[in-house]
This record gives structure tokens, C-alpha cells and sequence, in this order.
């Protein structure tokens, strides 16, 4: 529910004419994007070096897209 | 149905196994950049890029990411009640996950029906090159997801299941890769240019 609720927050983002509609629509997909991997995927239960690849990548991710935008 | 559980704390077992792991960071690397490089060349055509991005209906986004996230949801339980040996609410979930997966790829065949009968093909423009190209090799990934979840499905409704938890984790892994995929194409292609 978290997860649709905020999936609408940023198609609601998107069409406002806020400051920083980019990076916000980027970090409410990021929070997505780990709520989905650590609680459906139940990475949460896994090894630190799998929690720790899928953050370095999604931050990595974030950061370049951020920069680009 | 074999619920023997696996101690996933090891590094060597990730939920859903280390190959399809593997799989999942080859994948997400390979959106990823590719969406980075989409981003890139926004930069020489901007007003293309934002005019383009206008042509999509977000709405069919955003419905599309409801349809995916709800079956994400309904395959995590499907799991939970696996390892409990329930099958009536392992099956029933199992079937709720692949409606969400065909009312994805539905919606999707109406946007891309829409988007041919306006013109709006991979050689349009750029954008809509990386549009074409990003989409449909993640539809590609749904339709992979289905099939390997209808087999799982047929396996343990058979009498004598030999369906073992690893192999539903595995799929279930695998139906999550295109949660994760969307997650990261939708932002970017229907909302931030």
C-alpha cells in the first residue's frame, strides 16, 4: 500500500511545477525500489554483501541521474 | 511441495540463489546505463525529449506500476504460504500474481497500439528509440516471468508436488527483477523529462 500510495505521490510530483520535481520523482522511486528488493525479495534477511550491492547500485543510480538532470 | 528452508544469512545464498543474482545485477546494470545514456542525449535535444514525453500517457504508467507492484505483493505471499505448505493460498496467490502480470502486458499492448496507430515508432526520434527498446525488452522480461510462473503453478498443483522452495523462490525472484526493471524505467521515461 506504502508502495502504490507513493507511486501516486510521484505522478502527482511530476506534473507540479515544485523545485527539484527531478530529484524528488528520483528519490520516492529509490525508497520504491528498496521497499521492493528488502521487503518482497527479503533481502533484509540476506547476507550484509547482497543488502550492501543492491544500495551501492541505487545510490549510484540515483546520484548519476541527479547530476544528469 | 518440499519447504525445507535455506539459511539465506549465508553469502553464498541470496533468496531466489546466487546465479539468478548474478542475473539481477547484469540486468539492472544494463537498464541502468542504458537509461543514463538516455539521459545523455536528452542533453542535445531537449525540447524533443519533453515534447516526446508528453505523446506518453503517464496514467497508463501509473496504473502499470500499481498492476506490478500488487503482484509483487501477492507473489511475496504466495511464498509465505509455501513455506507453510498451504497450497489452496499458494496457488491462489500464485494466480492473482499472473493477473497483475497479464493486465500489465494488456495495458501495455493498448499503449503500443496507440503508440503505432499515431506514427510514434522506433524511428520516430530518439527518444522514442530508447522508449521502444527500454519497454519492450522489460515486456520480454514479463513474458518470461509468466511462463516460468505458470510452470511453477502447474508443478505444485500436480498430486505428488516435487516443487522445492528454492524453485518457488527462484521465480518469485525472478516476477520481482521486472518490479525492480519498471521501477527504474517509468521515472525516467514517462515522468522527468
Amino acid at each position: 500500500m506504502v508502495l502504490i500510495v507513493l507511486t501516486i505521490i510521484v505522478a502527482i510530483i511530476s506534473e507540479s511545477n515544485i523545485l527539484y520535481t527531478g530529484t524528488l520523482i528520483i528519490v520516492l522511486s529509490i525508497v520504491k525500489f528498496l521497499g521492493v528488493s528488502f521487503y518482497f525479495m527479503e533481502l533484509r534477511k540476506s547476507h550484509p554483501f547482497w543488502k550492501l550491492s543492491v544500495l551501492i547500485f541505487v545510490v549510484l543510480f540515483a546520484i548519476t541521474v541527479i547530476i544528469l538532470i | 511441495m518440499q519447504t525445507a528452508t535455506v539459511n539465506h544469512k549465508k553469502l553464498y545464498y541470496p533468496p531466489g540463489g546466487i546465479l539468478l543474482w548474478i542475473i539481477i545485477f547484469l540486468e539492472l546494470f544494463t537498464f541502468g546505463i542504458a537509461l543514463i545514456a538516455m539521459i545523455l542525449y536528452s542533453k542535445y535535444e531537449p525540447e524533443i525529449f519533453h515534447n516526446s514525453r508528453l505523446l506518453l500517457n503517464s496514467t497508463f504508467g501509473v496504473i502499470n506500476t500499481v498492476f506490478l507492484l500488487t503482484s509483487g505483493f501477492f507473489i511475496a505471499k504466495s511464498v509465505e504460504y509455501f513455506k507453510v505448505s498451504n497450497k489452496s493460498k499458494t496457488l491462489c496467490y500464485l494466480k492473482l500474481t499472473m493477473l497483475g502480470g497479464v493486465l500489465f502486458l494488456l495495458l501495455k499492448s493498448l499503449e503500443y497500439y496507440g503508440k503505432i496507430d499515431a506514427g510514434l515508432t522506433m524511428g520516430y526520434n530518439t527518444f522514442f528509440s530508447f522508449y521502444w527498446m527500454l519497454t519492450l525488452f522489460h515486456v520480454i522480461h514479463v513474458i518470461v516471468g509468466l511462463v516460468i510462473l505458470i510452470s511453477i503453478y502447474f508443478g505444485i498443483k500436480k498430486e505428488n508436488s516435487s516443487t522445492k522452495l528454492e524453485d518457488m523462490e527462484a521465480g518469485a525472484t525472478f516476477w520481482h527483477l521486472c518490479d525492480l526493471i519498471w521501477l527504474l524505467l517509468f521515472p525516467v521515461i514517462y515522468l522527468l523529462f
